[in-house]
């Protein structure tokens, strides 16, 4: 017989390294064709941390994406940006390049404003032009910075910056591990064969809170890749040990999910705006998939009425359940 | 060792080649022609990365020697931008995001051009069935699906332009 069953699991998540030192730095040079290179240590390693960077500096310098070279993950050029893990690299790198990119922002403005005649504190950059509040004053950038270079001055900036936290304390457990932290609830719907034990994922939703999503798509494809590799953690993935030894170290024996596995996603893109985020971004990178085998696994106690508390839940697994549910109640 | 003289078409060139007999193609196409857009995952059939179209057919082309390849046409995914120009499956892909550490790319997308061959405008289940033999581990699929749903209605209105 054919059960379904829903599941429903939350979580948060500290973005960056539990109560430690966890810098990142970050160079830009604003260039005499009004175009930025930024240099950061952050790898992008398919997260997508290449285009967010280079969004936050388009947005602090008001210029356009494609005008913004990323030059990351290079040891011979780059400042370090720490590792790309614990969901840390929008949130800290990106405030990084935000805080240099403001200091080359800042110069630019300067210089505008002696040569406009205007207030420095209404004076903005913004599609590629200089503004005087909400009004352009038709000068672009690229003007300002060549009139710069023919005083001799360069736009470059740099910036680092360290998540505020504090050291735990060995007695209590009691400090701030993290700076901000990510929240996250996601339902799963199962359908589990009685006979085979196999559970099939039929949907899932995942409501994430990310603070400001810098870009949605990429929230959306983390979130998505997140799910599936929750779907693997909780259905298929098991490293099977014997006398120290992997038993099952192929992509044959050891399943994670194909195109086949992984059902409709509904990603639900929370935005509450973190204040120390770069312009209110979290990060997203683990918390995508922290939920998602407690809701499942969930969702499959609700259809059975059984739970399973081994992951993964194989279908031997499942039907060992069964069975010994079924021996107990004859018990009774 | 006696040399092997390899002859094969290779995105629609003609290479002629002296090999190691037991080289594998994919050796042959990245480490000897440079197409190194064709990836290694796994080395053993299992993951995908390493699809490339041999006359029409998507292979794994760490399973397949070399020499297996004489006088047969070979599609990498260097042979889809022509002139520089995108093709639809490379401008869908980027259009959705689906392309995240980009290592699967390669292989799903010939794996879709293949697919769309045979089918111009498959489902989403034939679409996911096609692309169940190469792995990805960080999109979920979701966006390489939609990606291959997409393409194949840019080559449909391609198509429908150049016919008319």
């Amino acid at each position: 017989m054919k059960k379904r069953g829903y599941g429903l699991a939350n979580m948060w998540y500290g973005i960056g390294n539990t109560a430690n030192p966890n810098p990142s730095g970050a160079f830009v040079d604003f260039l005499d064709d009004g175009t930025a290179i930024v240099l950061t240590g952050c790898a992008d390693i398919g997260q997508g941390s290449n285009t967010v960077l280079a969004q936050i500096a388009a947005e602090t310098l008001g210029i356009c994406i494609e005008d913004v070279v990323i030059i990351s993950a290079d040891t011979e050029v780059t400042p370090d940006a720490g590792a790309s893990s614990a969901s840390r690299q929008t949130y800290v790198s990106g405030n990084a390049v935000r805080l240099a990119a403001e200091k080359v922002r800042d110069q630019v403005i300067a210089i505008a404003a002696e040569i406009l005649n205007l207030p420095t504190e209404t004076v903005n950059l913004y599609q590629g032009e200089i503004w005087n509040s909400n009004e352009s004053s038709g000068v672009s950038i690229k003007d300002i910075i060549i009139k710069c270079r023919s005083k001799g001055i360069l736009t470059l900036g740099h910036g680092s910056y360290n998540p505020v936290t504090t050291m735990l304390d060995p007695e209590t457990g009691k400090g701030i591990p993290y700076a901000t932290y990510a929240f996250a609830t996601q339902v799963a719907e199962v359908e589990v064969d009685t006979e085979t034990g196999i559970v099939e994922v039929k949907q899932i939703v995942a409501a994430h809170d990310v603070g400001t999503a810098i870009n949605p798509q990429n929230v959306e494809g983390q979130i998505e890749g997140g799910c599936a590799m929750g779907i693997g953690y909780a259905l298929l993935e098991e490293v099977i040990l014997k006398d120290g030894e992997i038993q099952n170290p192929g992509m044959s024996t050891y399943l994670i999910p194909t195109s086949l596995d992984v059902p409709e996603i509904h990603t639900i893109i929370i935005e509450e705006s973190e204040i120390s985020g770069p312009y209110g971004a979290k990060g997203v990178g683990e918390p995508a998939l922290v939920p998602t085998a407690a809701a499942i696994a969930n969702a499959v106690a609700d259809a059975l009425g059984i739970r399973i508390y081994d992951l993964p839940l194989t279908p031997e697994r499942v039907v060992a359940a069964l069975k010994s549910a079924q021996e107990d109640s004859k018990k009774v | 060792m006696a040399q092997f003289h390899l002859e094969m078409k290779v995105n629609g060139k003609a290479i002629a080649l002296d090999i190691d007999p037991g080289l594998r193609l994919l050796d042959v196409l990245r480490d000897i022609l440079h197409l190194t857009g064709t990836k290694e995952g796994c080395g053993e059939g299992e993951c995908g990365a390493c699809s490339v179209i041999l006359d029409d057919e998507l292979v794994d082309s760490c399973l397949i020697l070399a020499p297996q390849a004489y006088g047969r046409e070979v599609i990498t995914i260097e042979g889809l931008a022509l002139n520089g120009e995108l093709d639809p499956y490379q401008q869908a892909f980027l259009e959705v995001g689906a392309v995240q550490c980009g290592y699967c790319t390669p292989g799903m997308i010939l794996a879709a051009r293949v697919l769309l061959n045979h089918k111009p405008k498959p489902s989403q289940q034939e679409i996911a069935r096609a692309i169940s033999g190469n792995l990805c581990r960080c999109t979920g699929y979701a966006k390489i699906v939609q990606g291959v749903e997409i393409a194949a209605s840019i080559k449909e209105t391609k198509e429908g332009v150049s016919r008319a």
